[in-house]
């Protein structure tokens, strides 16, 4: 038995406690938490409050410091691809502990049983950094007062640097503060685990002032990047379990079928494979993979589904929209930047500029098709080894399609293909279809989706279409904007093959939901052009595509993708801006300038203007052209904020008009998030942000018949190859006076749309109001 | 059987002749650097190197390479040192040149199509050492089945990475 004394001490608000360990049993405890070798290796975690996770309210759950001065950090974001949580995350920790970037030698992230937070990967250094950096913060107020203790020297007085604290000419190191002993640091939380938001920290601990910083701002290298380009990371679908089956899954034939009859297997060419049926959801399970997707597709073509046609099919999405759709029932939402009397000024204005905008559904299309691993074990308890968006809400979401609790459910995190987005928050299907394969054989399941079951069956990007009203005075001065968004519910939560299944999920989007899965169509774009007197936005929802009609009730499920909802409000009101700077005879640059007051707004733009090269005149140029088999050049510019970051970017194009094909040529983009954590890796991010703009603006339109998705796989589908790729400028503006880190990529692909539109006005002296650009509709449109 | 000469192992293989590489390399050799992106030819997430040329593993029946010279990222270290004469203790402890620079210039993102990517990169500069940007970009765009994707949009990186990968080799270490 050890001995121990315990006594609590203050810290900030939170409780430090502290029990003396001796010997105990041969074995020594030392560091700050429940903290052993094996533990150093990510094994044996305690857990208390709900069983299968840590205690979030213990300082050890999110932060432990060793006796040999490293550190180990755990957050429940699961890292999405950018390697935030190696780079960004560590740097805000080793900022606040004043310890060096590489004491930091273990990053935990979104295992559901060793993470204390959840969420969603999103938002990474706005809304994901308060709970790591607030860990850290209250960890190192608690260290101080152990250094005080021991050294006998009054708070104030101490100093620490690289995780040495000294005062009255003493000193001691972290390892050495935290040696022999087992410290226990309360700290405050709040929220609800499995919920998209996860939980949160509550409280203010005093944090490191900015001027003090010498980690954040540093371009360390993503520690997890050396391991993937030596094939020495362990990804998703790299994971195997004993005696585990390969399966696919036969899909619906159409969105709104269901099941006639399955399919049975030609035992005489696959003797090991199996069919599996629940409800509608039909699955095929081999112990060879080869043999599972050859089996899948023999059962798949004697399968038997009921017949539906529901959906308008793309070519008439948008009358479909503009006039069937219901966009009485969910309630108008109103922006708070909305003002004035935008009617009478409209109506008396000198000139007017009105028009529609549409934006086609767009896929999350990962490299990599959604894959799982399930093991459903005898007891009730299930595992799953996946990449997910947000591990600990998938955990409630398979918990609620069993029945069952999520203290019965873990969820294992791997790095996996980048999805940009939710589409794979638990919705897309795998890990679901999965647990449900698994249940049904007791056996381990890995589900792979192919490439057609990812175009498919997964969630898109809401399609929109926007109406834009501004009046302009006599001097070209916006008076009046008025911008009404109509958007389908673009956040279903649902997984697919819960709900192929019959089993219990969140509800499909409706006017009240009960997550945020909603028909309300929020204001997502934050107003900028505030020096413009009278304003509206009003943002229209509806149910999904084909959702009421479906006998599945799925129709074209949407969800989330890179600045959700935001781009499909962005496209058309800065297209609309640079429309009315012609119609004011006006750089379109400079008109945003001569329409806002904040000055980190103008700055991003200014940034552009000198980096680009932007000639300032009116568009389109003189020379404006919509004919000739010679390309044509012109440029655009877009501005954007989102999570506390302000965005601007020039796209210089060429078109040919003869064929239709718009090339971006040059693509400038300043970028002000306030305090840059780490610039490298910030660059990169933005320049892959970039390419998938030049993807928005130019190629990916989801196409669908009044069945389904006819687009399948990168022919249908394409997005950009290396050919495509713009010269790219990025310029990062670190304003350390902001006080916060602003968003990260997120928003470098939503720019290149209304930017690229601009710049084909100009050199064609003709707007498309509609994306993608691309040749065929380019082509046409160029004739009217 | 199927006898498979990877990474300069040989190996026999129990499964059908039409079976993809792909399946084989990852489940049965566990070699795990060749991705699933399409199954189609259409992205290069799954390539791996034969006989020196970049193949699309997903859609390459084991018959048809049996015999051949298959290199995975696994066994680019090794081709690297058997090309430069290093020793086995050298040979341990470096990476390809390509692979040296895709971390150098932090290239991947969610790094998924990265191993096509570098094996497309390693396949471009064994036959051109000093490949110009319009080179490059020819090479990731046309060369192969398809062009090799990325949804990341880390192209840019991909050239830099390229480009200082040439340079390494050119030095020699």
């Amino acid at each position: 038995m050890a001995t121990m004394s315990e006594r609590p001490t203050n810290s900030v608000g939170p409780t430090l406690s502290r029990r003396q360990f001796v010997k105990a049993g041969g074995a020594l405890f030392v560091g700050f938490g429940l903290v052993g070798p094996q533990i150093l290796k990510g094994a044996a975690e305690k857990t208390s409050s709900l069983k299968n996770s840590l205690d979030p309210t213990l300082g050890s759950s999110w932060i432990e410091i060793h006796a040999d001065n490293t550190v180990l950090i755990r957050t429940g974001k699961s890292d999405f691809g950018q390697g935030s949580t190696f780079t960004a995350y560590r740097q805000i920790v080793a900022e606040e502990l004043s310890v060096p970037f590489d004491a930091i030698t273990t990053v935990i992230a979104g295992h559901t049983d060793r993470t204390p937070d959840g969420s969603g990967a999103f938002d990474f250094l706005g809304h994901g950094t308060p709970n790591i950096r607030k860990a850290a913060a209250y960890t190192y107020q608690a260290l101080l007062d152990l250094g005080s203790e021991k050294l006998k020297v009054p708070k104030d007085k101490l100093s620490v640097q690289d995780g040495v604290i000294s005062g009255g000419g003493k000193s001691i190191s972290y390892g050495d503060l935290v040696k022999n002993q087992e410290l226990k640091l309360t700290i405050p939380v709040k929220g609800d685990l499995t919920s998209i938001f996860g939980l949160t920290i509550d409280g203010d601990p005093p944090m490191k002032p900015v001027s003090q910083y010498k980690i954040i701002g540093k371009s360390f290298k993503n520690s997890v990047t050396s391991s993937k380009v030596a094939a020495k990371e362990t990804w998703a679908t790299d994971v195997r379990l004993p005696g585990m089956l390969h399966a696919r899954v036969v899909h619906p034939k159409t969105l709104g079928s269901t099941l006639i009859s399955a399919g049975k297997v030609d035992k005489a060419k696959f003797p090991n494979s199996q069919v599996i049926v629940k409800g509608n959801l039909v699955g095929v399970v081999a112990p060879n993979e080869w043999e599972a997707i050859q089996a899948a597709e023999q059962v798949a073509a004697e399968t038997k589904w009921t017949a539906w046609k529901g959906l308008p099919g793309n070519a008439k999405l948008y009358k479909h929209l503009r006039e069937e759709a219901d966009w009485t029932t969910a309630p108008v939402q109103k922006s708070d930047a909305s003002k004035g009397d935008v009617g009478p000024v409209l109506a008396a204005a000198t000139k007017k500029h009105s028009a529609t905008y549409q934006l086609s559904y767009m896929k999350h299309a990962p490299i990599g098709p959604t894959m799982a691993l399930a093991d459903v074990k005898s007891d009730g308890m299930v595992h799953i080894y996946t990449h997910n968006q947000n591990p600990q809400a998938l955990r409630g979401e398979i918990a609620m399609m069993l029945g069952t609790t999520p203290d019965h459910v873990i969820v294992h995190s791997y790095p996996g293909p980048g999805h940009y987005g939710r589409s794979n928050g638990g919705n897309a299907g795998a890990e679901d279809e999965a647990v449900l394969l698994s249940q049904a054989v007791g056996k381990p399941v890995r589900v792979q989706w192919m490439r057609s079951d990812d175009m498919q069956w997964s969630t898109q990007a809401a399609a929109a279409y926007s109406d834009v009203q501004i009046g302009l005075d006599d001097k070209g001065k916006m008076t009046a904007y008025q911008i009404d968004h109509y958007m389908p519910a673009m956040q279903d939560d649902r997984p697919i093959g819960a709900v192929l299944a019959g089993l219990p999920t969140m509800s499909a989007p409706q006017v009240k939901s009960d997550s945020v899965t909603s028909t309300v169509n929020g204001i997502e774009d934050p107003w900028v052009y505030k020096p413009i007197a009278n304003v509206i936005e009003n943002g229209h929802g509806t149910f999904q595509v084909g959702q009421k009609d479906s006998p599945l009730a799925v129709g074209l499920r949407d969800h989330s993708m890179r600045t959700p909802g935001q781009f499909q409000q962005n496209y058309p009101r800065e297209l609309a801006i640079s429309e009315a700077a012609a119609l004011a005879g006006a750089d379109a640059l400079q008109y945003r300038i001569d329409h806002l007051s904040e000055e980190r707004a103008i700055g991003v733009l200014k940034a552009v203007r000198d980096a680009s090269g932007w000639d300032t005149r009116p568009s389109p140029r003189r020379d404006a052209a919509a004919n000739g088999s010679d390309p044509l050049r012109g440029r655009g510019v877009s501005l954007m904020l989102r999570s506390g970051t302000y965005w601007a970017c020039a796209c210089h194009i060429a078109v040919t008009p003869s064929t239709g094909k718009v090339v971006v040529e040059k693509y400038t983009i300043a970028v002000d998030p306030g305090i840059i954590v780490n610039p490298a890796q910030l660059k990169r991010q933005v320049e892959g942000g970039a390419v998938m703009g030049v993807s928005h603006a130019l190629f990916e339109e989801v196409m669908f018949d009044e069945s389904g998705i006819t687009t399948d796989d990168w022919t249908s589908y394409p997005i950009p190859t290396m050919a495509d790729v713009p010269e790219i400028k990025v310029v990062l503006i670190d304003n350390v006076k902001v006080g916060a880190y602003g968003g990260g990529s997120e928003a470098a692909n939503a720019l290149a749309a209304p930017a690229t539109a601009a710049a084909l006005h100009d050199a064609t002296g003709k707007v498309m109001r509609r994306l993608p650009m691309k040749p065929a509709y380019v082509l046409d449109f160029l004739k009217t | 059987m199927v006898t498979l000469n990877v990474n300069g192992v040989r190996h026999e293989v129990q499964a059908p002749g039409d079976t993809p590489l792909l399946y084989v390399l990852r489940n049965d050799l566990q070699l795990i650097g060749p991705q699933f992106g399409c199954g189609l030819a259409q992205c290069g997430a799954c390539s791996v190197l034969v006989d020196g040329k970049e193949s699309r593993s997903c859609v390459t029946s084991i018959s048809d390479v049996a015999n051949h010279e298959i290199v995975t990222l696994e066994g680019l270290p090794d081709r690297w040192a058997k090309q430069k004469g290093l020793s086995a203790e050298q040979a341990k402890n470096t990476l390809h040149p390509v692979q040296q620079a895709w971390i150098e210039e932090q290239t991947p993102q969610c790094g998924f199509c990265q191993n096509g990517m570098m094996i497309k990169a390693t396949e471009l500069l064994e036959s051109n050492p000093n490949p110009s940007l319009a080179q490059i970009k020819d090479a990731f765009t046309n060369s192969g089945p398809s062009p090799n994707l990325c949804r990341c949009g880390t192209y840019l990186a991909i050239i830099q990475a390229v480009q200082n990968a040439a340079t390494i080799m050119a030095k020699g270490r």
